[in-house]
């Protein structure tokens, strides 16, 4: 009997094996990513140990395989799938990469490596790939509306500009609230240079326009100061980690990328070309129409292009890695002779030593960046201004062609225009006489060492330098316009030169002990900045000895040369220790001492600031509902200084003029007190947070509330006439700025086709500025700029935003004078505040077999945004809305009252000279700041380059667009293309760019 | 676990090194005391910017006084055409910033370090920089801080102008005696381009000074006003006599302001007043002032020699009169300024006979009144001093505004320059205070005074009155008194300017009359 058993089982199993047909099957693993071969890819057959990992090639071949069975492929990293082998005989399978994995390893601050579950503060990574995809020149521009809580405005003046963020609101009332840059650990100078006012001026750029998109490998934002705190108070407000590609063991890869966008003016203001002016006016109030040009404003802009283009050869073996790079961007504005060209280099290696025990790795960056004829803002030698307000029924063409004519009395070209008004030029003179030349070159350089001294402990020592080199040279020719040029021409000439010196050193221990995990870091950081070192001299409306000849020789004597520099010195000792029991609860706790230089002599160098955190990992915990994979809650609390700028404690005496020939200069005595009781500002931080994932990671959210609040804010008063001096600094205030950071993203598709992935970033930020003198409640910062005011109050807002506004009866009717005119109120009043309420971003990839595509559609909501430039449009009569009621009849509609008789009609001339122009009534030019808009749109294709035989690992070919169109926008123009990237003019313009969009083709290749 | 040890001790030890901070935190392009103290420049230095802080820009002085005297008017409608020029007030701070951040409190620390470096004169010559710039200001507002100025106290109290002006007399007292002891000292040589140095003539700034206040106060103290007129008319030192004795500020290299305003900004020309007085009178020194109108933008105007614009003008758009005359081209070139001419003081000479002053040397009015004219003459450069004091008809004439008729005025003065003993009083003195305006082009603040304190010259009201309850109503017959008090003040300072408005006499306001100008006649 029991040999009948075994035969019955032997046949059985026998015929178990034969009962499925087994065959050999190959396949290729490729990155969904960017299309590149995978190699080191286990391979298993599910349920048994029979496996193989992908070759060089991403190819694998298994046999036996019975068609029942089912492939596991899995890697770090990426998403495990598993795959029924079916039919199938060849497979081809696109890994994704797991972006939200639970044990998803992040870089934190000073490059320390973290585990991303364990983490107690928000923080968010965005992938190269999301970055690059649309191809904007500067990388923040591609963050927009893929971090939550990050509201990024661009300067408008294109290609080069510089870039405003702000996380978390605005917190300090003097310093620019801007996240710390860091690369690879290191923070990066981003030395912000001057923006555009009312009166004039070009955005100076900043450093992150030096770096080449090309080059970063991921992005980690990190929120809050709970998170940045091992930074020091340079990292209040946030930090934007940046890791650079670096070479990979047993890889050479070799990548061209080039991306080319065209860019075109998408929002002109709205005119009339009908009325002209009466009497050679410069105001085009004429009641008569006429026949008159009507393209020349948008004949005036051309079509910009950008073409970025970038090769990267990477490479290494176990012991060396190494990735050089070279980026090209060229780039021709909308604005006329406005260009901007950057070479980028970049070149890292990482060598292991001694057993794997010490690695060296080292990386240099170089950057040079030329624009010209960067377009500007603001009233003085803007060819906007004359562009908008030309008079309408003059021959437009005739100062296009004629700009300039020959002055027989001075033997030379002088500007050709009609008006002798300060704010109006020619607007070809401005491009064409008056050229302005930015110019920077950058080093970046680091050395670093990590020794493995046992297990666990590990010593990490760094020194990087930083050092830029800025041109500005600005030639206005002899002839122009006089309230800004001499009759000889204006020089605006400064050299300067940033250099930032760093070096740390970390002790850092891992281990752990029973239940217990213990990561522990300790040390030491030395940091020297000396930003804007140099020279500059302007002679502005001193003639020049000799016209049109721009050098020093030529300035005459009395033109002060003047010297400039901004000096810190900040030294700090910091420790962290993170403590884990069961994977189930992390405790984290940071502290930083920090010596400033900036508050010598005040007793306050050295500062102290502690951050806790917790984390419980409520999945690890309890056994929660099948559907929910991962749920978290953490908190966290930190408290950070920030010092004060350079040279506030005791400044010294300043040497007043250049004198006469007959007496030398008198010394402007220094008449601020010497404020020897300086104390940092401190920001105190509270975050508390969740994180849930469900359905083994296809859908999830993060959710933080944060409320920081910061004090002891550094302001600068006019000090009281009697006082016996002139300005004095106090330590007072406190502003706090609360709200949310919500990041959901699912899944909802995935199959082994098609795939979409949806991401909602959403945050809001409310800002009150709860007080600022306590003994003086009506004490203010900012001010009057003409008709409107930034006035930062207690009680109120930062940038809220004053006007005068019409002066109502009790039943809210405008107040005519006896002469007809609106009038205004006494006062300027609040009007609303010019920063977002919520910010939002959507953005959506797609993944069809080898196409792909994206979508973001990027929108911030409420308050308001104001036009100046509209308000000029219509007190000079140009504009649309003042034609049309030309076209309507004599009068419009109005409900005001004239002493105490109703009056329901006006004459829109009598209308417009009371409200607009420089500050009259500006109640009619507060817009709503809403805008929604296609931020970006990419489709693409990756070529499959084996089947077609090409030599190449990989290959795309995509089409982008940004800033496609508006779903819905009020103001006349893009509030986040910024006029100014400082605190004041936000949401705000004078003569700005207008709104430009951008669509093009990217093609990259590896080999 | 010792290697743990040794590393943390090297990151201890290499932290806090902050003795160099200190030196980190400064700005090596400054100038620090101690850098001063070579050739013994620490005291001096800031003298020079002292000087040149008693004068303002736009806002201070061509938008207010030179605009209600008639030198100068703006054809730029400031702020919808109504603005300080035509009485309702925009720019009131201006001046205080000037004074008290230009002058006052740089001098603090100068006469603390003349004390403690041992050259006391210097805080002397501070203390008379205080005094002219102080001065001005009190003519400006009326009470101002001066007493109690550097205070620490949380309302700074003002002082009454009558407590200021006898202030001002017993320290120019102690002044003219620490000069005149030091009759000799060469240490201001090096910072002083007013005078090189020369102590003498400080001591004639000082006697002029006292005479210029004292006859700011003949109409409502007349005996403090006789007997400190007479102490400065008497004093050995004397006063500035003649043109070479002129007491000029430099510019220290820095254009003119009026010729910034008008060339480049195209935002100030000739006062209407003017253009009736001195066109009208036949006036030498014209040309030395104005130019005529920009025929190139405007040929219509081809038939005015000269075109000034109204005070307080009706003005829709700028361009309408920016082709009006001009100032002199050579103002673009000038070093210097005028700060006190021996013309303003043969004229206050005049005035002091008519007030029966007396001193030794007296001779008479018609004297000092004709010696008056010739030093403006000589000073300015003006043509035909002779024929002009011998003319006894030319009268001011009536003005016409070619853009808007609304601007035009007839001539209320019936004044002329020849002499007439035989006259009244008021006769003679709308001559002297007439002749005492033309010649203070450019140094419009004492004339203003005059005008408050006398009603001459007899110029036109503003055109365009806007005044209102805002800053105080000046009716059509009436003018501008004084400027309200700074406004960061009444905010800042507010129990203090209350103080300083029960001090003033009347209410915070553009109608409330200063001390030195009761409404009482002027004999």
């Amino acid at each position: 009997m029991r040999k009948i058993t075994i035969l019955l089982a032997l046949l059985l199993f026998a015929g178990l094996q034969s009962a499925f047909a087994q065959k050999t099957i190959t396949g290729k693993i490729t990155s969904a990513e960017d299309g590149l071969a995978m190699p080191g890819v286990p391979v298993v057959i599910k349920g048994t140990t029979v496996g193989t990992t992908t070759d060089a090639n991403g190819a694998f071949t298994l046999k036996n395989v019975p068609s029942n069975a089912t492939l596991l492929v899995s890697f770090i990293g990426m998403i495990a799938q598993e795959i029924p082998v079916g039919n199938q005989t060849e497979f081809n399978i696109s890994m994704q990469s797991d972006m939200k994995a639970l044990g998803d390893v992040v870089v934190t601050a000073l490059g320390i490596q973290r585990d991303k579950k364990t983490l107690t503060y928000a923080s968010q990574q965005v992938s190269a790939t999301d970055i690059r995809i649309a191809g904007n020149t500067n990388f923040m521009d591609g963050l927009a509306g893929k971090a939550s809580g990050l509201d990024i405005k661009m300067s408008s003046s294109g290609a080069g500009g510089s870039t405003k963020a702000v996380l978390r609101g605005n917190k300090s009332l003097v310093g620019l609230s801007e996240p710390l840059y860091v690369i690879d650990g290191i923070p990066y100078v981003n030395n912000k240079g001057g923006q555009p006012g009312s009166y004039g001026g070009t955005d100076q750029g900043d450093g992150l326009s030096a770096l080449n998109n090309d080059d970063i490998e991921s992005v980690n934002v990190l929120k809050g100061s709970n998170a940045s705190i091992l930074y020091g108070s340079q990292g209040a407000n946030g930090v934007v980690i940046i890791t650079t590609k670096k070479g990979k063991a047993g890889k050479v890869d070799v990548s061209i990328n080039s991306i080319t966008t065209f860019d075109q003016v998408s929002g002109l203001p709205e005119f009339q070309f009908k009325y002209g002016a009466a009497g050679g006016s410069d105001y085009s109030w004429s009641t008569t129409p006429g026949k008159y040009q009507d393209s020349y404003i948008k004949d005036f802009f051309q079509t910009g292009i950008s073409a970025i283009n970038s090769v990267s050869i990477s490479g290494g073996n176990e012991k060396t890695t190494a990735y050089f790079s070279y980026s090209n961007t060229s780039a021709k504005g909308v604005m006329p002779t406005n260009t901007y060209n950057k070479h980028n280099f970049s070149f890292n290696q990482s060598t292991k030593l001694f057993n794997d025990k010490l690695t060296i790795s080292s990386n240099v960056m170089f950057a040079n960046e030329v624009s010209k004829n960067r377009p500007g803002a603001g009233y003085y030698n803007n060819p906007l201004t004359g562009l908008y307000l030309f008079a309408r029924e003059r021959d437009f063409r005739d100062y296009r062609y004629n700009f300039q004519t020959f002055n027989k009395d001075r033997n030379l070209y002088q500007m050709y225009w009609y008006s002798t008004e300060e704010k109006m030029n020619n607007p070809y003179w401005e491009i064409y006489k008056n050229p302005k030349l930015n110019e920077k070159y950058r080093v970046v350089a680091s050395l670093k060492a990590s020794w493995d001294i046992a297990k666990g402990l590990k010593f990490d020592i760094r020194g990087n330098i930083d050092y830029a080199d800025n041109l500005h040279d600005y030639r206005y020719a002899a002839g122009g316009n006089s309230v800004s040029v001499s009759p000889n021409g204006k020089y605006d000439y400064s050299k300067t030169n940033d250099k930032a010196v760093y070096t740390d050193a970390i002790l850092s221990y891992n281990t752990k002990i029973s239940d217990f995990t213990l990561n522990a870091i300790a040390g030491f950081s030395y940091q020297e900045n000396i930003l804007n070192n140099g020279m500059s001299v302007n002679n502005g409306t001193t003639s020049l000895m000799y016209p049109n000849v721009f050098t020093f020789a030529n300035m005459p004597y009395n033109i002060m040369f003047n010297q400039s520099i901004d000096r810190v010195i900040k030294e700090g000792l910091f420790g962290n220790v993170q403590l884990g029991w069961k994977e189930m609860l992390f405790l984290d706790l940071s502290g930083r001492n920090d010596w400033a230089s900036t508050l010598a002599l005040t007793g306050n160098e050295s500062y102290f600031y502690p951050a806790a955190g917790l984390t419980a990992i409520i999945s690890n915990m309890v056994t929660l509902p099948e559907f929910i994979s991962f749920a978290k809650v953490r908190g966290s609390l930190s408290q950070t200084s920030n010092e004060v700028p350079f040279n506030r404690v005791n400044p010294w005496n300043s040497i007043g003029g250049t004198g006469t020939p007959t007496q030398i200069g008198g010394i402007t005595r220094n008449t601020q007190v010497p404020f020897t009781n300086l104390k940092p500002e401190t920001i105190t931080g509270t975050e508390v947070g969740a994180e849930m994932r469900f359905f083994k990671g296809r859908a999830g959210f993060e959710f933080t509330y944060y409320q920081d609040i910061s004090k002891n804010q550094f302001l600068s008063l006019a000090a009281p006439s009697g006082s016996g001096y002139s300005t004095y600094y106090i330590n007072a205030g406190k502003i706090t700025n609360n709200g949310f950071e919500l990041t959901v993203d699912v899944t909802p598709v995935e199959t082994s086709d098609f795939r979409w992935n949806s991401s909602v970033n959403l945050s809001q930020n409310k800002n009150k500025i709860n007080e600022l003198i306590s003994s003086n409640p009506n004490y203010y910062v900012g001010g009057d700029d003409e008709g409107f005011a930034s006035i930062i109050k207690a009680g109120g807002s930062y940038n809220d935003i004053w006007i005068y506004k019409f002066a109502r009866d009790e039943q809210g009717r405008i107040i005519l004078s006896d002469k007809g005119n609106p009038t205004k109120t006494k006062l300027q009043e609040k009007v609303g505040n010019a920063n977002p309420d919520y910010v939002l971003g959507w953005n959506n990839n797609f993944n069809y077999k080898n196409f792909f595509g994206s979508f973001l559609i990027n929108g911030k909501f409420g308050r308001i945004a104001f036009s100046k430039t509209e308000a000029f449009l219509d007190s000079y009569g140009v504009s649309k809305r003042t034609g049309d009621l030309r076209d309507a009849g004599t009068t419009m509609a109005i409900d005001a009252v004239q002493g105490t008789t109703a009056v329901s009609q006006i004459k829109p001339y009598d209308y417009f000279t009371a409200v607009g122009d420089r500050n009259r009534i500006m109640e009619p030019y507060v817009f709503k700041r809403t805008n929604v808009r296609l931020a970006q749109f990419v489709i693409g294709y990756n070529l499959p380059c084996q089947k077609l035989g090409l030599p190449l690992k990989a290959a795309s070919v995509s089409f982008v667009g940004r800033n496609l169109f508006f779903f819905y926008k009020d103001a006349p123009y893009d509030p986040e293309q910024t006029m100014s990237t400082s605190n004041s003019m936000q949401s705000n313009e004078v003569f700005s760019m207008p709104a430009v969009r951008s669509y093009g083709f990217n093609v990259k290749l590896n080999f | 676990m010792k290697k743990l040890f040794i590393a943390l001790l090297f990151l201890v030890a290499l932290s806090a090194c902050t003795k160099d901070f200190e030196a980190e935190n400064q700005n090596p392009y400054q100038i620090s005391d101690e850098m001063l103290k070579q050739d013994f420049n620490l005291v001096g230095s800031p003298f020079s910017q002292l000087l040149f802080n008693l004068f303002g820009h736009q806002v201070e002085e061509d938008l207010c006084y030179d605009s209600w005297m008639g030198y100068m008017n703006t054809p730029t409608p400031f702020v919808e055409n109504v603005n300080n020029t035509t009485y309702y007030i925009r720019w009131n701070s201006y001046w205080g910033g000037y004074c008290y951040n230009g002058v006052m409190s740089p001098s603090r620390q100068v006469i603390q370090l003349a004390k403690s470096n041992d050259l006391p004169l210097f805080a002397t010559w501070a203390k008379l920089i205080r005094i002219l710039s102080v001065s001005k200001l009190t003519a400006l507002h009326g009470p101002v801080i001066y007493t109690n100025y550097g205070s620490t106290a949380n309302s700074i109290l003002y002082d009454t102008e009558k407590d200021l002006y006898n202030l001002f007399f017993a320290q120019l007292d102690s002044i003219q005696t620490d000069f005149g002891a030091n009759k000799d000292y060469k240490g201001f040589k090096k910072f002083d381009p007013s005078f090189s140095g020369d102590i003498t003539a400080w001591m004639r700034v000082v006697n002029s000074l006292r005479l210029r206040l004292a006859m700011r106060l003949s109409k409502v103290d007349p005996t403090l006003a006789k007997t400190q007129g007479e102490k400065a008319l008497n004093d050995a030192a004397g006063l500035i006599e003649t043109n070479e004795q002129n007491f000029w500020v430099s510019l220290l290299g820095i254009k003119m302001r009026v010729a910034t305003i008008c060339f480049e900004w195209d935002d100030t020309r000739m006062g209407a007043p003017m253009e009736s007085f001195m066109l009208g009178m036949k006036d030498g020194r014209v040309s030395k002032y104005y130019q005529g109108p920009n025929l190139a933008q405007d040929p219509s105007l081809s038939i005015y020699p000269y075109k000034g614009i109204r005070n307080g003008a009706y003005c829709t758009a700028k361009i309408d009169r920016v082709p009006f005359s001009r100032v002199a081209d050579d103002f673009q070139t000038v070093q210097r300024r005028r700060c006190f001419t021996a013309a303003e003081i043969s004229f206050l000479k005049a005035e002091a006979c008519l007030r029966g002053w007396s001193w030794t040397g007296k001779t008479d009015a018609k004297t000092y009144y004709e010696n008056g004219i010739r030093l403006s003459f000589a000073d300015w450069g003006g043509k035909d001093v002779d024929t002009y004091i011998a003319d006894a008809t030319s009268k001011p004439v009536d003005y016409v505004d070619p853009k808007d008729a609304r601007n035009n005025f007839t001539a209320s003065s019936t004044v002329t320059v020849a002499w007439d003993e035989s006259a009244t009083n008021e006769v003679k003195l709308e001559k002297i205070i007439t002749q005492k305006w033309l010649h203070g082009f450019t140094n419009g603040l004492e004339p203003w005074c005059d005008f408050r304190r006398t009603g001459y010259p007899k110029i036109p009201h503003v055109a365009k009155n806007d005044s209102s309850p805002d800053w105080g109503i000046i009716p059509a017959d009436g003018w501008i008194q004084r400027l309200p008090f700074v406004t960061a003040e009444r905010t800042g300072n507010a129990a203090a300017v209350a103080d300083a408005t029960t001090k003033l006499g009347g209410p915070d306001e553009i109608g409330t009359r200063l001390y030195f100008a009761p409404d009482k006649p002027n004999f």
